[in-house]
């Protein structure tokens, strides 16, 4: 038999290297881990201008006088939570949004109890988006806003844009799924098998902790062990720590889904893949993605093992608007938003792509001045003519 | 010999001395509690005594028990009587039958796996998914115990023991389901470990043994989401996947309907009735809004 040379002499010493080394790792770290940590998320001041059930609406007023007339509406998915945009400073696409004076509206969906399963899509888009969107223009008194998607939130966005085009300027789809007849992604093959209906009719909603095993489950090797081993060889370190912190904070900040919208996003999305036909409808409306005329920004992670580019880079062609761009990044899903030197790229890209296209200049608002007086005047002589009327019928009397 | 092929164990001829022997001691004990009776009534004759009842419900059980051994000592009510306790070891033993085919069925799968030591692991190959055992478990379950848990029940309360009966099916069905599952989930690493060694081997063999224990671990987890990503696209994890969620709702559905049934009278509002009363305001609120943006256009 042949004998294998095995230095055993070599990984004897070795070893006792790395006990001593893990040694002196392990006191460091403890003393990292019982010191004050900052860890906290989500940190850039906002103000809740608009309350509608669970959904509420935070303004990040611009630091200097708005750069941009119109202001831009960001809509997070329903799965996890937006704070993963303003996750440390330094880190976060919100304080480089407000570096380049957009002012910045984002919508908090809040965390959905059981009386908010019935909430489906139309309530989403229809009800609370739409309400906001008319806040966000009655306040700021423009016609349009901008309109930027994450994920789910931008398909979301995409509905709202084909059912209301009137009412935004621009849209920004980032890492939004429109086209599900994909087996690139693990998400894609399982949704398909899935018995939606029983789930729903018997979980109510989604729970948020399902969702989070679920997740982990698309790589277990890579999120369930090799991170924590990860975890472990730097501990001693505090920034690692703590940056390692606000991402658990965040990952596992899960609200569970309505029901209601997991049956419908699952049916007429995984299953059927209306929305990329134009087959899609929303509250009796039919979503024809040829109405979405306006400019639009598409942007995704090559990497991206939740939502493939197949998922995402077939929605350019089928909008009818003239003005798009694809933008494919080398990053994954959430890679975009955390990674600082992602945000270094796309946060000026959108901002300077949404400057180019901010078209309410001074002309435009003497326009609509007069146009406005135009109305006064309109109204005045219609209630004059009303009242009239009136005079008359009770003569008639 | 006739008397033995009928009754194999001797449980007639024991049956029958212990009735006689019953039958006597019955009928002494009525004996000597008429005496004892008769002793105490002597003493007092005229007065109306509450214990003379007790007695006299004493009197007839003993007399009623008498009747019942000299009845079960009569040949003919013997023989009936055995009639059918000769059926019970042929039930008996058309359950083992269908037990120990089971187990066979069992054995036979774990004898064809342990056929397979010793044989080279291929790397992220998933073939051979279908010699798990749980899947044959779960077979035999529903083959030859379900239908247990499917008999129609009877009486007032029929509808809450076929409930029970359902949760308690469901649950073993979830159960076997979910070991499937979790085996399927064992799998990647039992077979990275194999592919492991023998990368190992080769190296030991070349003289490229690595010195860095980093470097193995780092060899294993790529190998682990290899075999992973591997296993989640193969039709078998999918099918266990969607059968695990399946069997989980239907269990929990189940169990919440059984639960239901134990709050019912307990003046706590159930699951079901927020649901309704949910939907309820979700369709008022739903109306209110659509009022009020035709009103406000």
């Amino acid at each position: 038999m042949k004998q294998f040379k095995v230095p055993v002499d070599l990984i004897m010493s070795k070893m006792v290297d790395d006990v001593e080394k893990g040694h002196s790792q392990a006191q460091k770290a403890s003393e990292v881990l019982l010191d004050r940590l900052e860890t906290m998320i989500a940190q850039t001041p906002y103000e809740v201008v608009y309350q509608e059930d669970r959904v509420k609406l935070k303004h990040y007023k611009a630091k200097k006088n708005k750069e941009y007339k119109t202001p831009l509406l960001v809509v997070y998915a329903l799965i996890n939570r937006e704070t993963m945009l303003d996750l440390q400073p330094g880190r976060s696409v919100v304080e480089r949004f407000l570096a380049h004076d957009i002012d910045l509206y984002m919508i908090d969906w809040g965390y959905p109890t059981r009386k908010d399963r019935f909430l489906g899509l139309d309530d989403h888009i229809n009800g609370y988006m739409d309400n906001i969107v008319d806040f966000i223009r009655k306040k700021n008194k423009v016609k349009k806003v901008n309109l930027m998607g994450i994920c789910m939130g931008g398909t979301f966005c995409v509905i709202y844009s084909a059912l209301h085009p009137e009412k935004v300027r621009n849209l920004i789809t980032t890492v939004t799924p429109t086209n599900f007849e994909t087996e690139k992604g693990l998400l894609h093959s399982w949704m398909k098998h899935i018995d939606v209906d029983s789930v729903v009719n018997t979980y109510g909603n989604l729970s948020g902790d399902i969702m989070n095993f679920g997740f982990l489950l698309l790589n277990p090797a890579r999120l369930m062990i090799d991170k924590y081993v990860g975890f472990v060889e730097h501990m001693d370190k505090k920034i690692f720590v703590e940056n390692f912190v606000r991402m658990e904070k965040w990952i596992f900040d899960s609200p569970d889904l309505p029901g209601e919208v997991f049956r419908e996003f699952v049916t007429e999305c995984y299953q059927k893949n209306k929305l990329i036909k134009s087959k899609l409808v929303v509250g009796g409306k039919h979503v024809d993605l040829k109405k979405i005329t306006m400019p639009l920004l598409n942007i995704y992670g090559k990497y991206d093992h939740l939502v493939p580019p197949d998922a995402c880079n077939q929605l350019t062609k089928k909008v009818g608007s003239k003005d798009t761009e694809d933008i494919c990044l080398d990053t994954g899903h959430i890679g975009i938003y955390v990674s600082s030197k992602c945000q270094e790229t796309f946060a000026p890209k959108i901002a300077a792509w949404l400057k180019a296209r901010d078209k309410t200049t001074k002309k435009a608002k003497t326009k609509s001045r007069i146009a406005g007086k135009t109305m006064e005047v309109q109204k005045k002589s219609l209630a004059i003519a009303a009242a009239s009327d009136m005079k008359n019928k009770t003569r008639v009397l | 010999m006739e008397d033995k092929t009928k009754d194999p164990l001797g449980m007639e001829s024991m049956v029958n001395t212990w009735t006689q022997s019953m039958n006597d001691i019955m009928g002494t004990m009525s004996q000597m509690w008429s005496a004892y009776q008769q002793a105490h009534q002597s003493g007092q004759q005229d007065k109306k005594n509450p214990g003379n009842d007790t007695m006299a419900a004493m009197t007839a059980a003993l007399k009623n028990w008498q009747t019942i051994g000299s009845a079960m000592a009569a040949p003919e009510s013997m023989a009936s009587l055995f009639k059918g306790t000769h059926t019970m070891p042929e039930i008996f033993t058309s359950f083992a039958q269908v037990v120990m085919g089971s187990f066979s069925e069992l054995q036979k799968k774990m004898s064809q796996s342990a056929s397979r030591l010793g044989e080279s692991v291929e790397a992220y190959s998933f073939e051979k998914i279908d010699e798990n055992i749980f899947h044959v478990w779960t077979e035999i379950y529903e083959k030859e115990f379900q239908k247990f848990f499917q008999i129609p029940q009877l009486g007032l309360t029929r509808e809450y023991q076929e409930r029970i009966n359902s949760m308690m099916d469901k649950f073993h069905l979830s159960q076997a389901n979910q070991a499937e599952f979790l085996r399927l989930i064992c799998l990647p690493f039992q077979r990275s470990m194999g592919v492991m060694q023998e990368k190992i081997a080769v190296l030991a063999e070349t003289g490229e043994l690595l010195d860095d224990s980093h470097e193995y671990y780092q060899m294993w987890i790529k190998i682990l989401e290899g075999h992973f990503m591997t296993l989640f696209q193969t039709p078998e994890y999918i099918e266990a996947l969607t059968r695990t969620i399946s069997s989980s709702t239907n269990f929990f559905k189940a169990k919440n309907a059984v639960i239901e049934d134990m709050l019912k009278d307990l003046p706590i509002a159930q699951k079901s009735e927020m649901d309704d009363l949910s939907r309820e305001v979700y369709e008022l609120k739903r109306r209110i809004r659509r009022l009020e943006k035709e009103h406000y256009k």
